[in-house]
């Protein structure tokens, strides 16, 4: 049967990226239905029960900032709040928490059904419907149709997911969900490049077998970090230690010894593995030399007794499982609760996606999340609320929109994805953005917020806060500009007190802020009136872009000389086969990857500045022969300030 | 588009000894650049002859410049074209002044590129254009390479994999605070940064001198007065360019002669002679006599063999500047050996090369040109000498900075993350010389290096 009621926007799937998909699609006005194969695993955290940490803390503020649930959801269910990189630069500090698992759902849940616009169903999709190339709405598993004018699509692991322990295997989603074979075998019959990644997970342990005392406790930061920009501290639940241990020698003999029943080790598993997270039997065989690996323990909730022992994610048999586990440090006569695996999965060359996470092949269809080769949670949240905001977009016949490399991780990350795929599950970090000064946490509101409200995602009255706090910072900036301090006034005289060579002239306020003794606090101490009345993230701010100015002024620079190039459009109907003075090796890659701008082409490996050359010319070409006859296309030759705006 | 943009600058001729050469200048600064060099703003599209200057107020050239205004040019920014003498020397010189006053070197067909951008083109010149920068960049890559053979080219990728090792620790120890791998708290970061930093200022050494070669040595010759100076610059140019007479401090001022060796190109520069002078035009003499030796890439101090024998060079040549400068290197030349009766001769001991000679009657001038070709590192397969070009320089010092900025900032700062910025802008800047620019894989370089992943 056909479903009474046609949608805008369908989401797919109910984890971190169809949740904020449904969400942002909501949020713009657009009627949409979330369909998932289980209402009570809706937000569900299926690895390691944290969110945030370096690179990623900098993706959740980036999604408040653009108005979605993750860092709102983690801050009423972090029970386990640090900063790390604290000792480091501003740019590369991140917020990481550890969170109860059901408070979050929870959470979660509630987002989605107070959200207008938005309604759930529980059902597994078995197929879409297609018209030509172009898709018009899914099928479920009993046969029932839904039309909607866009999809989007987040089924994570569920795609084909197989699950190893030891030599057996099973298939599955996760552990407890059954996977999605018919929808896998379906996407197989379109014109997609599907290959296999592969992740895993530990053993979980009962903290009731757990012998703490043995163990060093690690307590969060105080004060405790906040993720959301309007979250407050009061907002968390209780707070409690995690617990650091080390695998040891004897541990390691364990696990050499039950190799030969590696399904990774026997070749039974094909997927790709992400290097940053190896499992502990690839640690121990890769880096053989080392005898002790770290542990850190995850409590998963308040109200339960499992942990989640982060550092030991393994497929090997359950015995060998048991004996490795039983021969570390508090772990003695530990009770595991779920056996680890390892899964593989399918997922789809992200590089056949445009730049809003629409598929290349099939118009209104929206990929996000792990099938596009991702792994984590802030990564895919990401990418669901900008696939759920272009989906809504496409249905409201508005322009689609993607952050850029210079204003947004995000950016960063769809841009890699789109441009040079990805073999591996891809994770962000932070050396994978160029500006990465310019991209910190503590910023992301700045950079995002005044487009996310523009788009719809966020409210008038959270933009006024952001809006606010600009302006104020500029003010404070331009005054500490124009405000001198004299060499012989009481104020420099307490400022010499921390200086090495005393003021020999006078200096702008500003200036002296730049001065790697000196900071904001130092000046309010020693200036009278500075300072005054001005919020303390207004305050971070002044000296955050003071202590980075010349790198700011740099990358900025940088920026504004590129911007004309990196955003010109490569017009989708071109012949790349057609450019004289192109490699048949460039001109594979360009029509593999068939790059939206010329920044996009030039950032695919192999590409040459002469082949950019060779684009722009033939780009310019087409402008000049089609200038006056055919104005339309002109107009897309152009740069565009909508599409990629810094 | 204009606005923003870097100004850029270019021989726009062909490298050589051409009649006239033609230096390009395009960007917002040149309007800016125009009046540095020539003293004076210039009416846009008129061609007018004056002496172009350095920023010392050093006359380079005499020549004629032209300043077209954007959007009237060829490029479509100002732009400004010096037509100069040719000499690869002054031409040289001139470059480096536009460069000092904020220019960046052009890439091969830039100028073209920026036309273009600026619609400055139709489609057969677009056409056309296609053409120039795809062979400009065939031609840089040919002419780079061969400037890049040998010793020069390892020790610039020796250098860059030193940076990516590090940079190794350092973006690990940012993007994985909790593998207990924190390398920016230890030691390790700093020694390994202190050794790259010599390992560049060895590098910039080499080149400077390798430079020499190609852009030629600068000689000044000093002593006191009437010891012969202006003498041995005529012996040495073959050709009466100082007046010489027994009058001491007949020379007032700085004199210059371009002169070739074999041809290995020198500037040899006469100096007003050394000694407290009372005559203000000769103390003014005696002040740039000064600046060049401070400048110069080896002094010859001549003395009157017949008057006295110097022990210490330095702590004479010292003295007689009465000011304390660095000194560069200096060859002792006992002059008039033909009153002593002496014969000519070379002598190297342990710092101080002395050439016994007469530049009068031309004995011994043989020697002191093999002396020069020597110093100038004329024996190629020498160690540690090697071509290189401004280009090379530029980007060499470029790299320093970057890495002396990083240093101050990780060891003041305990600034990682500015570190990391720093030791990849040094990076960008080696990746100019060799011409590599693919990005390495860091990331994958941190997983095979340490054991990541909780």
């Amino acid at each position: 049967m056909i479903y009474d009621k046609s949608f805008d926007v369908i989401v797919v799937g109910g984890g971190h990226a169809g949740t904020e998909a449904a969400l942002a699609a909501a949020r713009t006005g657009a009627s949409t239905l979330l369909i998932t194969h289980n209402i009570e695993t809706l937000g569900q955290m299926s690895c390691n029960p944290a969110i945030g940490g370096i690179g990623k803390g900098h993706l959740v503020k980036e999604i408040d900032a653009l108005g979605g649930v993750m860092a709102k959801a983690i801050d009423h269910s972090g029970i386990h709040f640090r900063r790390l990189n604290a000792s480091k630069g501003p740019a590369v500090r991140a917020t990481r928490a550890q969170a109860d698992r059901t408070l979050y759902k929870n959470y979660v849940r509630c987002q989605l059904e107070n959200q207008d616009l938005l309604q759930i169903f529980q059902q597994s999709v078995d197929d879409l419907i297609l018209q030509q190339d172009k898709v018009v709405g899914v099928v479920t598993q009993m046969g029932l149709q839904f039309n909607a004018k866009s999809v989007v699509l987040t089924a994570g692991t569920f795609l084909d997911g197989k699950i190893h322990i030891g030599l057996s295997s099973y298939s599955g989603g996760r552990a407890g969900d059954p996977p999605s074979i018919g929808l896998s075998e379906r996407l197989r019959e379109l014109p997609f490049n599907v290959e296999r990644l592969k992740t895993g997970t530990p053993p979980r342990i009962d903290a009731r077998s757990i012998n703490f005392k043995e163990l060093e406790p690690q307590h969060g930061d105080s004060p405790v970090p906040v993720f959301s920009f309007t979250g407050k501290a009061s907002q968390h639940p209780q707070q409690i230690p995690c617990h650091i241990t080390h695998t040891n020698k004897r541990t390691h003999e364990i696990i050499s010894g039950g190799l030969d029943r590696s399904p990774m080790f026997s070749g039974i598993i094909e997927g790709v593995g992400p290097r940053y997270c190896p499992s502990i039997e690839d640690k121990i065989t890769r880096f053989s030399e080392r005898d002790s690996h770290q542990i850190f323990i995850e409590p998963e909730g308040l109200e339960t007794f499992e942990v989640y022992p982060n550092g030991i994610s393994t497929s090997l048999p359950f015995d060998v499982q048991m004996a490795f586990v039983r021969s570390i440090k508090g772990f003695e006569n530990a009770h595991i609760t779920r056996p680890g695996y390892a899964i593989e999965y399918d997922y789809f060359d992200p590089r056949e996606l445009k730049a809003s996470l629409e598929t290349r092949h099939i118009q209104g269809l929206f990929f996000a999340g792990q099938i596009n080769g991702t792994t984590g949670y802030e990564e895919a949240a990401a990418q669901g609320l900008i696939a759920g905001l272009n989906a809504a977009l496409l249905v409201q016949e508005k322009e689609s929109w993607s952050p850029s490399r210079n204003e947004s991780y995000i950016g960063v990350m769809i841009d890699d994805l789109i441009t040079r795929g990805t073999q591996e599950p891809y994770r962000m970090f932070t050396s994978r953005a160029e500006y990465r000064l310019i991209l910190r946490e503590d910023n992301a509101d700045l950079r995002l917020s005044e487009k996310a409200h523009e788009l719809g995602l966020l409210s008038d009255a959270l933009w006024q806060l952001t809006a606010t706090k600009r302006d104020l910072i500029n003010l404070e900036i331009e005054r500490m500009k124009s405000s001198w301090v004299q060499s012989n006034s009481p104020s420099a005289q307490k400022i010499n007190q921390l200086l090495e060579k005393p003021l020999s002239r006078e200096y702008s306020q500003m200036d002296l802020l730049k001065r790697p003794q000196l900071d904001y606090a130092a000046l309010v101490e020693a200036i009278p009136g500075v300072g005054d009345g001005l919020p303390e993230p207004v305050k971070e701010q002044v000296e955050i872009q003071a202590k980075y100015a010349g790198y700011i002024d740099r990358q900025l620079d940088e920026i504004e000389r590129n911007k004309k190039q990196q955003n010109l459009k490569i017009p989708a109907q071109l012949d790349f086969s057609k450019i004289g003075g192109l490699s048949n090796e460039i001109i594979q890659k360009l029509s593999d990857t068939r790059p939206e701008t010329i920044g996009q082409a030039s950032r695919i490996s192999g590409i040459t500045p002469a082949a950019i050359s060779m684009l722009l010319i033939t780009i310019k070409k087409r402008k000049i022969r089609l200038s006056g006859t055919e104005s339309s296309d002109t107009e897309s030759l152009s740069v565009n300030p909508k599409v990629e705006q810094s | 588009m204009t606005q923003n943009q870097s100004t850029i600058v270019a021989l726009a001729t062909p490298p050589g000894k051409g009649g006239v050469a033609i230096v390009r200048v395009s960007g917002p600064l040149s309007r800016d650049i125009t009046s540095k060099i020539l003293g004076k703003s210039l009416t846009p599209r008129q061609a007018t002859y004056l002496p172009f200057i350095d920023r010392s107020g050093q006359q380079l050239d005499v020549g004629i410049a032209i300043f077209f205004q954007g959007p009237h040019s060829f490029t479509g920014e100002d732009v400004v074209e010096f037509q100069g003498h040719g000499g690869p020397v002054v031409m040289d010189m001139l470059m480096e002044s536009i460069l000092q006053c904020g220019a960046s070197l052009a890439r091969p067909g830039e100028f073209s590129e920026r036309a273009f951008y600026n619609d400055k083109m139709d489609l057969t010149q677009a056409e056309a254009i296609a053409d120039i920068i795809d062979s400009g960049s065939k031609q840089a890559a040919i002419s780079a390479l061969r400037s890049l053979n040998g010793e020069f080219s390892n020790k610039v990728h020796l250098l860059v994999e030193k940076v990516v090792q590090l940079r190794i620790f350092v973006e690990a120890a940012i993007d994985f605070p909790e593998e207990e791998i924190d390398f920016l708290a230890d030691d390790n970061v700093v020694s390994q940064l202190t050794d790259i930093i010599q390992d560049l200022a060895e590098l910039m050494r080499n080149a400077q001198q390798g430079s020499l070669l190609r852009e030629g040595m600068k000689v000044v010759i000093a002593g006191k007065p009437n010891a012969g100076k202006s003498s041995l610059l005529n012996a040495l140019s073959g050709k009466q360019s100082a007046i010489v007479t027994d009058i001491a401090g007949t020379t007032r001022d700085v004199l210059t002669e371009q002169i070739s060796i074999d041809g290995l190109p020198l500037h040899i520069i006469d100096t007003a002679g050394l000694r407290k002078a009372k005559d203000k035009v000769e103390q003014i003499g005696i002040e740039r006599a000064t600046r060049e030796i401070e400048q110069a890439d080896r002094v010859l101090l001549v003395v009157d063999a017949a008057e006295e024998k110097i022990e210490d060079v330095e702590q004479t040549l010292s003295k007689l500047l009465d000011s304390d400068i660095s000194l560069p290197p200096v060859t002792q030349i006992r002059n008039k050996c033909d009153l002593t009766g002496e014969l000519p001769d070379v002598c190297e001991s342990e710092n101080l090369v002395t050439v016994t000679m007469s530049a009068s009657e031309l004995t011994g001038l043989d020697l002191l040109k093999q002396h020069l070709k020597r110093v100038i590192g004329y024996n190629a397969s020498e160690s540690g000498v090697f071509m290189a070009r401004r280009r090379h320089i530029d980007a060499l010092t470029r790299a320093s900075e970057h890495l002396d900025t990083g240093y101050a900032q990780l060891t003041g700062m305990a600034a990682g993350e500015i570190l990391a910025e720093e030791l990849k802008l040094t990076q960008n800047c080696l990746n100019e010389i060799t011409g590599e620019f693919t990005s390495d894989d860091l990331l994958g370089k941190i997983f095979s290096s340490f054991c990541i992943g909780k």
